[in-house]
């Protein structure tokens, strides 16, 4: 597609030149739809496509894994799995990549995500509403719930009987809470003095063996503490042990190692397929419907490069991450902070803090870390270096931490561009601007204090502040109209009627919980309403 | 807080030998023993450039010479390979550049206070231009539109992180998470597995 074609725009820098490329292998089979990225937002939908007879293809840029026998207990052996071609992290607190935030291969991100999975609450959908700033989602918790419930059913999410937060739910957790390590226990007996309310979280981790209908069994979890370098056990509800087989079980094609770099149309400007290249060979695949779902960089840079559905403007913008500031302390009790799942005691009495001077809310987690992790973070977080470094850290196994999770406001400086730097296949890197503004550094404070109160009762010594950034949203907003919107409440593009995105994406605010659980239950969704405006067109 | 978590020598290379450490896992920890104990020749750096780079990484790691952990060849390697890790602060030179950039700067402001190549200083003189950078106030025309600061935070992380990754660096601080089948069943305070040793001081 010759560049002279598109229309120009303002959000898009002069394109650089490009390699040459031949012309792609072409099948000519046209298959109902084409899925780009095989994480959290597009394993799901894939499933429910499959299922429904659909002839679905899913092309996941990364390798596809045999965990059991090739994931290792190293963080520095399981550095495969991140997203680890260079972005741009601009702004004043710049966000970080790789392995912070994005995963590869077949089951994207979800592959290394610490598998969190508490829901939203009501009010987190309409922070407008309730604050005046930021935005509401165009559609309410209750549309969410019945794909959360589905959702805690079909991946086995252990959590506790009763959860202290949120509406209740219809049916308790399958599984019961994993166990409390180190870190949970001391926070729980901190909290507890305090009276801060805590319970064991929901995490998406099996505590016991677990059957799957077109999946099979799946094992529990081993507290192996690694869930953010890989489960090599099959017990961490990633992708590739859920939705993957279950796509193909009913039929999905799922090819690997398969990078898209364009989306092409026909006059009406109705996608007609894609051009992705594999193992230096580029082919061609043709679709009736196309599903992003390459998460929240890889999907606007892909509408960015293609000048595709970029009328609202909203492509890029309100790039949103959770403050996400993690307080490490020192104590004298023996703590392994390698072992079982990293988060496994949450509080969300902070979700809407009395007397606060901040929109929003945040939540607190309990965190064991793994040993790298937890160097690097010493060294940006401290810069200690020398024998001051080798010291703090022979206290590896004395440490524990918490962590928050907290609200973002949309902020026009904080978006995704095309930088004029290639990448190693000729395409530009995105540049991301963030800086945490007045809502964030506020939210930040509040949680510091919280959180050194705590660790304070716990008799922690040494105890410092990390600031930092997690997960990467809001660069395709969805909303209700295509004034200020990419895509409507179904996912589905305002300008091009057979487009639609899935991934954190489309999230109007960033919600103050972990959004995997939110961007499968979106996934679900979407694929349910794009399955019934098909049979009403069919009629 | 003083607290005695080091594990004793050779804890961990006796581990890799066990049924508690998977095939992949072994391996894996096994070519990085090996790897850090052979002779290697640059291939991204000058000669001069990565002994430069090898002396800056000893003193950041707080090691003597032999170190106890080879890390500066790592970093040669993958610049060679031009591998990253997914990100770069937008407002430094790519990381090739920025290396190249500070190990010149480092090298000329010694010259410039000292009259002596880096290498050749004692340990505190080195430390001292190894703090001005890491403040960002380091001198020299080198540094200059450069946010010496910002390279040092993500030098020192690479270093760290390199050096953690090492068994014989994971022996020093008791970390036998790499031992983990079948499972670990004691997870609380202050539980300790039967495999998993005695701290020494």
């Amino acid at each position: 597609m010759a560049d002279a074609d598109l229309p120009s725009s303002s959000a898009t820098p002069k394109p650089l030149p490009q390699p040459a490329r031949s012309q792609p292998t072409d099948t000519a089979e046209i298959v109902d739809c084409v899925v780009v990225g095989t994480g959290a937002g597009g394993a799901p939908l894939l499933a429910r496509l499959a299922m429904a007879g659909l002839k679905v293809v899913a092309l996941e840029a990364g390798p596809r894994h045999d965990a059991r026998r090739d994931f290792a207990t190293d963080e520095k052996a399981q550095e495969f799995l991140f997203w680890n071609d260079e972005r741009l992290s601009a702004g004043r607190t710049p966000t970080s990549f790789g392995n912070n935030n994005s995963g590869t291969g077949v089951g994207g991100s979800t592959l290394h995500y610490t598998a969190y999975t508490p829901r939203p609450q009501p009010d987190d959908l309409r922070l407008r509403t309730e604050f005046g700033v930021g935005q509401d989602w165009p559609l309410a918790f209750e549309d969410l719930e019945p794909y959360y419930d589905e959702l805690e059913h079909l991946l086995g999410i252990s959590g506790p009987a009763t959860y202290p937060w949120g509406p209740p739910r219809r049916r308790a957790y399958p599984l019961a809470p994993l166990p409390l390590n180190g870190a949970a226990q001391l926070m729980q007996r901190a909290c507890e003095k305090l009276g801060i309310r805590t319970s064991p979280a929901a995490n998406a981790a099996l505590s016991a063996r677990y059957y799957q209908e077109g999946i099979g069994w799946r094992e529990a979890c081993t507290n192996r503490g690694f869930c953010q370098a890989g489960c090599s056990v099959g017990a961490k509800a990633s992708m590739d042990v859920t939705f993957i087989p279950l796509a193909e079980a009913h039929g999905a094609e799922v090819r690997a190692g398969c990078f898209v770099t364009e989306i092409e149309r026909d006059a009406r400007g109705h996608v007609t397929g894609v051009v992705y290249e594999q193992d230096g060979q580029r082919h061609r695949q043709r679709c009736r419907h196309l599903f992003l779902c390459a998460g929240a960089i890889e999907t606007p840079r892909l509408l960015l490069l293609n000048r595709l559905a970029l009328g609202s403007g909203q492509v890029g913008q309100n790039f949103m991450a959770h403050p996400g500031m993690q307080v490490w302390g020192t104590f004298t009790e023996e703590v392994h902070p390698f072992k079982a799942i990293p988060g496994a005691l949450i509080s969300e009495d902070t979700h809407r803090p009395a007397g606060a001077d901040f929109a929003g809310g945040y939540l607190l987690q309990s965190i064991g870390v793994m040993p790298v992790t937890f160097a690097n973070q010493v060294a940006r977080g401290r810069g200690l270096w020398g024998p001051a470094l080798r010291d703090y850290l022979r206290q590896y196994n004395h440490i524990a931490g918490i962590n928050i999770l907290g609200d973002c406001l949309p902020h026009p400086d904080n978006y995704l561009e095309l930088s004029g730097e290639p990448d190693s296949r000729g395409l530009p890197k995105p540049r991301v601007h963030f800086s945490f503004h007045e809502n964030e550094e506020r939210l930040t404070r509040h949680a510091e204090g919280v959180m050194r109160r705590i660790w304070a009762a716990a008799g922690a010594e040494d105890v410092w502040a990390f600031s930092r950034s997690a997960h990467v949203i809001g660069t395709c907003r969805m909303g209700h109209s295509a004034d200020a919107a990419v895509v409507n409440a179904e996912g589905r593009a305002f300008e091009v009627p057979n487009l639609y995105i899935c991934d954190n994406s489309v999230f109007p605010s960033a919600l103050s919980v972990n959004p995997a659980l939110t961007i499968m239950a979106l996934s679900l969704r979407t694929a349910d309403a794009f399955l019934a405006r098909q049979r009403r067109r069919n009629q | 807080m003083k607290i005695p978590t080091t594990y004793p020598p050779g804890t961990v290379r006796a581990l890799l030998d066990t049924p508690a450490v998977s095939p992949a896992t072994r391996k894996a920890l096994q070519q990085r023993l090996h790897a850090s104990q052979q002779p290697y020749e640059p291939r991204f750096f000058e000669p001069a450039a990565f002994v430069l780079l090898r002396a800056v990484c000893q003193r950041l790691l707080g090691q003597a010479d032999p170190p106890l952990v080879e890390v500066a060849y790592c970093i040669d390697t993958r610049l060679h390979l031009q591998q990253a890790d997914g990100w770069r602060y937008d407002a430094l030179p790519p990381d090739a550049d920025s290396y190249q950039l500070s190990l010149r700067g480092l090298q000329q402001t010694a010259q410039a206070r000292h009259g002596q190549d880096f290498v050749a200083l004692p340990g505190p003189a080195q430390d001292a231009l190894l703090t001005a950078f890491q403040r960002g106030t380091i001198e020299g025309k080198a540094w200059q539109g450069f946010d010496a600061a910002l390279f040092f935070q993500d030098l020192l992380a690479e270093v760290t992180s390199l050096f953690y990754a090492h068994p014989l660096a994971q022996e020093e601080i008791g970390y036998m998470g790499m031992a983990d089948l079948p499972n670990w069943t004691h997870i609380g305070l202050n539980q300790r597995d039967p495999r998993e040793p005695e701290p020494t001081d």
